[in-house]
């Protein structure tokens, strides 16, 4: 990662550099998050001090003009961490690539403009109840008078949903004649009133702090990202392929931040006397944890080469190459994880004060399979594994 | 488009509503999902006797009737699309 930022504070500074100093902050932070399920604010300010938030955003509006590459690259690095915290950056930018890429002026000088700044934090409002977490229909309808639209929907989980400083929101298209006719609006957090309900107190991932939201207020019209109705373009060309894109890295990067702390500690002058590095039967399980890591990271990389390079991301054979990373990263690095703590034992495998973290690490990926459930994808890739007869590869 | 393929796609479109179906009619916004969209495949290919190219079933085919159509009666000899 060699880009230089040469943008206001980060002169001379790469992402790598501002992804290091999220990190130390997360660090310190890390272990309190989990404990008390709260969102990890300190990092998310030196997200904004760093102005990472405005990764994606061109530099003429003021952002660090960051790549997709440049996501995956940080959110790897910060899944090391803290997995909150990277699902957390990693489904911003993926918010801030969809206004990037379809929103329309003058929505797109204004927000591209706040977003550039890295201080505002987008979140993502697509869960539904009844819709089964499918992203492609909506039963909250917009309403409209013309000028402006009124939004009143319900979300059941808004990852950081209390700290957002605006939302991005899908709702049926105003007039639609099926629920699959969604619009993308966009609101700032001072349009909305927005009601919390319910505790969140889940078993890993806990500074995702996903509550509940009931979002009421109205918007101007010219706030709709996108065509009106027009979100499958939307979930097609960005949420999809950046969601699982993203996801991955994040996974991947807790994942190797697990192996690290576990291969320091059997390096470490009191985990040599500990532990029998000539164990074969040790040797074989970190051999097994590294071999699901290079797999997931090889997989992570064509697929982010064919997003950027393909012209149709639709066709069978691209769309399940992103459904393949998503499905093997979330199983292999949960398996990983799985793996060293049998390697490593009861006291630095199970012990939550263990410096390893493997039991934050197991519990935080095991929700992996079931964001965008796995079970969900291969149902979806029985069905395009059948137009794709030929069997050609991506 | 012909008649038979009009009425291939009317079970497929529940939220139709009775219109006429014309080259224009957005499948997915009428209703064609995935598992819809391989069991409207099957229709086809059983109905006219054809095999449509993988490299044809994208997204992009299955946009419109009018796009399918042309798709479709690429494969049909005699049809004139």
């Amino acid at each position: 990662m060699t880009t230089a930022v040469n943008r206001g504070e980060a002169e001379t500074v790469g992402f790598d550099a501002l992804a290091d100093q999220v990190a130390a902050v997360a660090e310190e932070h890390v272990a309190a998050a989990d404990r008390e399920a709260v969102f990890p604010v300190a990092a998310l300010d030196e997200l904004r001090r760093t102005r990472l938030l405005g990764l994606l955003v061109p530099v003429e509006h003021g952002g660090l003009g960051g790549s997709v590459a440049d996501v995956l690259r940080i959110g790897i690095r910060l899944g090391r961490v803290d997995m909150s915290l990277a699902m957390i950056f990693t489904m911003h930018c993926q918010q801030v690539a969809a206004v990037v890429r379809h929103a329309a002026e003058p929505l797109r000088s204004e927000l591209l403009g706040r977003l550039g700044s890295g201080a505002e934090y987008l979140a993502s409002v697509t869960t539904e109840v009844g819709t089964g977490g499918h992203l492609l229909s909506a039963g909250s309808a917009l309403r409209s008078d013309g000028a402006q639209l009124a939004v009143d929907r319900f979300a059941p989980i808004v990852t950081g949903g209390a700290h957002a400083d605006g939302f991005l929101i899908t709702m049926r298209a105003v007039e639609a004649d099926a629920p699959n006719q969604v619009s993308l609006v966009y609101a700032r957090r001072d349009q909305l009133t927005t009601d919390a309900s319910g505790d969140w107190q889940p078993m890993g991932m806990r500074a995702s702090h996903s509550i509940a939201l009931q979002l009421t207020g109205t918007v101007p019209a010219h706030q709709i990202v996108g065509a009106p109705g027009g979100f499958a373009d939307i979930a097609g060309s960005v949420f999809g392929p950046l969601a699982h894109l993203g996801w991955s890295a994040a996974w991947l990067g807790t994942a190797a931040g697990a192996l690290s702390r576990v291969l320091r500690l059997l390096r470490s002058p009191a985990g040599r006397k500990r532990f029998d590095v000539k164990s074969e039967l040790l040797l074989t399980r970190l051999s097994k944890a590294r071999q699901r890591l290079d797999s997931v990271h090889a997989l992570l990389w064509r697929t982010e080469e064919m997003v950027r390079t393909t012209s149709n991301l639709s066709l069978p054979r691209n769309q399940l190459l992103l459904n393949a990373l998503k499905i093997t990263a979330a199983e292999q690095c949960h398996a990983a994880v799985d793996d060293l703590v049998d390697a490593v034992g009861l006291r630095h495998g199970y012990l939550k004060d263990s410096p390893t973290r493997l039991e934050q690490a197991l519990r935080d990926l095991r929700s992996a399979a079931l964001n965008y459930s796995n079970d969900r994808l291969h149902l979806a890739d029985g069905r395009l594994a059948l137009m794709d007869s030929e069997v050609r590869f991506a | 488009m012909d008649a038979r393929f009009t009425e291939l796609l009317v079970p497929f479109l529940k939220f139709a509503g009775g219109r006429e179906i014309t080259e224009d009619t957005g499948l997915r916004e009428l209703g064609l999902d995935s598992m819809q969209a391989i069991e409207l495949l099957f229709a086809i290919e059983d109905a006219y006797g054809i095999a449509l190219p993988d490299d044809e079933l994208n997204d992009e085919s299955f946009a419109t009737a009018g796009s399918l159509w042309r798709v479709v009666s690429a494969q049909i000899p005699e049809a004139v699309a």
